[in-house]
């Protein structure tokens, strides 16, 4: 019993990163950028959380357990809040 | 006349605030700019991240004496370039309304905006041109501004800029302010003060 919570201890926490996308973004040059994409990926059922780093210009975001979101959506989503995606790069 | 049931009205709706003249789709936007010879405030929906519309009032204010205008909005982002460490953009503004004329007889008579907008930013600097056009009344504008430290998006973002503006017909000179730009997450305020000891005080929101 011991070792089995013990695996469901270590398995969840890697589970839940099982879907960290890190999209690089041309254009993301001020905070009011980064809140209109912050904003239009809020929109999306399958996102758990997003980070924005302006130094690197990525957006990072992390889905919920078993949901995926795929790069056309990823890509539409930045183009309706005005910027393009450099890079999608998934782990 | 107009105008003064026209402003309440702007405010009620400015729940959505905003900063450029488009911004992402489905995103509100409210712009409220002023300083002792002019206000322009705005609310505007996004369509698309090419086309806004909404409501704009503007007053103009020479002797004491206020011209006020209320347009329906059309707003158009031309041109926008995505560089890795820049954003530039142009845009077009159209609008059609009504104006309290003041200045000379009082009147009340239908009016059109017509101008454009162009701007180039990074983290560090920042260089705006903009002309407006009413009627009779021209409005030009140009901004330059740096910002001595790159924030990240959790962080107050500090600019110091200058601005130089002139409006024909009511301040017909070159007015100079100096000013400083604050921006966190959605909302941006801007505080200045001009070369004549004119106050300027702006705010501007995306939601």
């Amino acid at each position: 019993m011991k070792k089995l919570l013990l695996l469901l201890s270590l398995a969840l926490p890697l589970s839940s990163f099982a879907g960290a996308v890190t999209i690089k973004v041309s254009g993301m040059v001020c905070s009011m950028c980064a809140q209109g994409i912050q904003k239009k990926f809020s929109s999306e059922n399958s996102i758990r959380t997003l980070k924005v780093d302006m130094e690197k210009k990525l957006v990072i975001i992390e889905t919920h357990d078993g949901k995926n979101i795929g790069d056309e959506t990823i890509t539409k989503l930045i183009t309706e809040a005005g910027y393009n995606v450099a890079s999608i790069e998934r782990k | 006349m107009i105008m003064k049931k026209f402003i309440p009205l702007i405010f009620l709706m400015s729940f959505n605030l905003s900063a450029h003249p488009v911004i992402y789709k489905g995103g509100w936007s409210l712009s409220s700019s002023n300083m002792p010879d002019y206000s322009n405030n705005y609310v505007m929906y996004s369509l698309n991240q090419r086309l806004a519309l909404g409501v704009e009032h503007w007053r103009l204010t020479k002797n004491e004496i206020n011209n006020e205008l209320g347009l329906l909005k059309l707003n158009h982002l031309l041109w926008r370039a995505n560089g890795e460490d820049y954003q530039s953009n142009v845009y077009l503004h159209g609008g059609l309304g009504i104006e309290d004329q003041e200045f000379e007889t009082k009147s009340t008579r239908g009016t059109w905006l017509l101008g454009a907008e162009a701007d180039w930013e990074t983290r560090k600097l920042y260089s705006s041109v903009k002309y407006l056009q009413f009627q009779d009344v021209y409005f030009g504008q140009m901004r330059l501004g740096f910002a001595p430290k790159e924030a990240s998006f959790e962080e107050l973002q500090t600019w110091f800029m200058i601005q130089a503006m002139i409006i024909n017909n009511v301040n017909q000179k070159l007015t100079i302010t100096p000013m400083m730009r604050f921006f966190y997450h959605n909302s941006l305020w801007e505080i200045g003060s001009s070369t004549q000891g004119d106050w300027m005080i702006n705010l501007m929101v995306h939601y």
